[in-house]
């Protein structure tokens, strides 16, 4: 009962005319970001992070919620008609959403795909809904010595999940936390690594780092690989088929996908650091591994396109769980996330459901409203975002870099912070080209001052000892936790099983 | 072998800063704070030495030639001059203003990545930067960069 009264607080704060006007337009942005190859959502978010400056605080950060959540239905069109995933998460949906494409079944295809998105975003909401306070009432018992495992795990999860070499995922880690020690260290004053410059004191903003290593690093990635000559050419015409929406016997066949991709999906969005390109890469395995017919994967089978797609949207509202209870993002985008929510003023923790609800709720509600506006967006707009695809990625990738560098510039008016979103750029671009993790530095560098910090706080309870991990219960039950993932994920790349970098 | 060259190139571009990270910590902050506590240096340290240690490990695995190496992209080129007009884009910034900048980047690259597309390119090169102005400056009321010798509007 107290769910539902908090929910309609919630309702009644995203209902508001403007801020339904900023859920629209954040929706309809995320699309857009999903579609565009190599340009994510925490790029995104990082770049209209100025645009929200003159907003309220609710309307904004509903506004750039729904860019995260909307880029995971955006990037499945791509994926479908193209063969190109617009997301890492939307990998999977090749899989079997082109070949359906192929043969004649696009429209089929990106209505189930859209069905599909919203299933798995819409349970995902209504767990958050239920766990959420649960989960703030346990985590308001945590201390230094839990806060301190919890980045360790989520960073650790990461990197034996998604990267294609832990050592290579690890040194981006340790990248991100040395560059998250410069500045003024707040415990003496002293400052390091600032070059005594006045600029460097307040520490490396870690906007222009994002914007460089996910929005130009990627791009100089995407014209390296020739992107730029690739035309629409290969496009699937939907519009050619006799039959656009999908049969009764689609729906039947695939109605346990989409509860499995759903539940799935969620479970790992809340472990920091698995994120929904290892939910959906792991939902079609299940869905092939429960198949009555597994030799129709990788052919056209639409359980093949559902699982992952309700399993990524489903990641990316169980990746809210850690984000709102703890403050701890569990990927780059829930990393920008955070800091638009600090830059507003709210401390995402234990204690933000309690003090602020009617934000807490707020964003919770505007989500439900969200993925109803993006089903519809997604089955009656398909024609406007067709045109957007076929766009030259010879024109985009200038455009593109023109938003990076006058988004960065505007955050805070910093030529300085402009050229480092330049060089960040570069050091982005052999990341990916090399198999090292953009998102493990971007994740360590919001993460870095909570991780020295709550370090420095346990061994000073302890007085030394590292003893202070195993003889807390809580603290034990994480780093068992943290064993189990890291363990499991470890074995299936022994056993060839391991995802590929994104 | 120029694939390797490159990598191993970036490794120890990785590993000298690592190394002056590690340095710094090491001979400039202390590792315990006046009052007996963990100072400024522990973090660092523990980060500088993890990584220096990882980062030889792996220039030394990689100059040993373990590692499947795969042919520079042809493309390769183009990545670089976009990288290129990128910088200059952003020393111009300073220079001419946001607006300037932005016509003559978006003028270059569209010259260079869309060729023979002349009127096009020139409609690109004008709308976006006015749309960008108009939202950022006019609409949001960022700062765009003003330039040396400011425009009019």
């Amino acid at each position: 009962m107290e769910v539902l009264n908090h929910l309609l607080l919630g309702l009644s704060v995203a209902l508001t005319p403007i801020n339904l006007a900023y859920l629209f337009a954040g929706v309809m942005i995320g699309m857009i970001v999903g579609i565009i190859p190599g340009f994510g959502p925490a790029a995104g978010i990082a770049i209209l992070l100025p645009i929200t400056f003159g907003m309220e605080p609710t309307g904004a950060v509903i506004m750039l919620a729904a860019i995260y959540y909307g880029s995971m239905y955006g990037g499945t069109i791509t994926s479908i008609l193209l063969n190109t995933p617009g997301e890492s998460s939307t990998v999977a949906s090749t899989f079997d959403g082109y070949p359906l494409a192929q043969q004649g079944r696009a429209g089929p295809a990106l209505v189930m795909q859209a069905v599909a998105s919203f299933v798995g975003g819409t349970i995902g909401v209504i767990l958050i809904t239920v766990l959420a306070p649960l989960f703030s009432q346990v985590t308001r018992s945590f201390g230094p010595p839990e806060f301190f495992l919890l980045v360790m795990m989520g960073l650790a999860t990461l990197i034996v999940m998604i990267g294609g070499n832990w050592r290579y995922g690890l040194i981006s880690a340790l990248i991100g936390f040395a560059l998250g020690t410069v500045g003024v260290d707040l415990e003496t004053g002293q400052t390091r690594f600032t070059f005594k410059s006045a600029e460097m004191i307040g520490g490396i903003d870690f906007i222009p780092i994002a914007i460089g290593v996910f929005g130009l690093g990627e791009l100089y990635y995407a014209l390296y690989v020739g992107l730029h000559l690739k035309g629409s050419g290969g496009i699937v015409r939907y519009d050619k088929e006799q039959r656009f929406w999908p049969t009764a016997r689609d729906f039947i066949e695939t109605k346990f996908s989409l509860v499995r991709g759903s539940l799935l999906g969620f479970a790992i969005g809340v472990i920091p650091g698995a994120g929904a390109t290892v939910a959906s890469l792991m939902a079609y395995s299940v869905e092939k591994s429960a198949s009555p017919t597994p030799e129709k994967f990788g052919k056209g089978a639409m359980a093949g396109l559902v699982g992952p797609e309700a399993a990524n949207n489903a990641a990316s509202s169980g990746a809210m769980v850690p984000l709102l209870t703890l403050g701890i993002p569990g990927s780059a985008s829930t990393a920008v996330l955070l800091a638009a929510f600090v830059l507003w003023g709210l401390t995402p923790g234990p204690l933000l459901m309690a003090q602020k609800p009617e934000f807490a709720w707020g964003l919770i509600a505007s989500m439900y409203l969200g993925n109803v506006a993006l089903l519809a967006l997604n089955i009656f707009a398909i024609p406007l975002f067709v045109l957007m695809i076929k766009l030259p990625y010879r024109i985009l990738a200038p455009a593109v870099i023109l938003v990076c560098t006058i988004g960065t510039y505007s955050v805070s008016g910093s030529i300085v912070e402009t050229w480092l979103m330049f060089a960040a750029g570069l050091v982005g671009f052999f990341m990916r080209l090399y198999g090292f993790s953009p998102a493990a530095l971007v994740l360590a560098l919001v993460l870095g001052p909570l991780a020295e910090q709550s370090l420095r706080q346990t061994l000073t309870i302890s007085g030394g000892s590292f003893g202070i991990f195993v003889d807390r219960p809580m603290s034990l039950s994480i780093l068992i936790f943290t064993a189990a993932i890291v363990g499991g994920g470890l074995l299936m790349r022994r056993a060839g099983r391991g995802f590929k970098p994104q | 072998m120029g694939g390797r060259l490159l990598r191993a190139g970036f490794l120890l571009a990785l590993l000298f800063g690592a190394s002056w990270y590690a340095w710094t910590a090491f001979t400039e902050l202390s590792y315990l704070s006046s009052a007996g506590r963990l100072g400024p240096g522990f973090f660092p340290r523990v980060i500088g030495a993890s990584l220096v240690a990882l980062l030889a490990y792996s220039v030394f695995v990689d100059l040993q030639g373990d590692w499947p190496e795969s042919a520079i992209s042809p493309y390769w080129r183009t990545a670089a001059v976009l990288a290129l007009l990128c910088a200059v884009f952003v020393g111009l910034l300073d220079l001419v203003g946001g607006v300037l900048a932005m016509v003559a980047f978006m003028a270059g690259s569209l010259w260079f990545l869309n060729r023979g597309r002349t009127l096009q390119n020139a409609l690109v090169a004008i709308l976006l930067p006015l749309a960008m102005y108009l939202v950022f400056s006019v609409w949001l009321k960022a700062t765009l960069p003003r330039g040396l010798i400011p425009l009019p509007f």
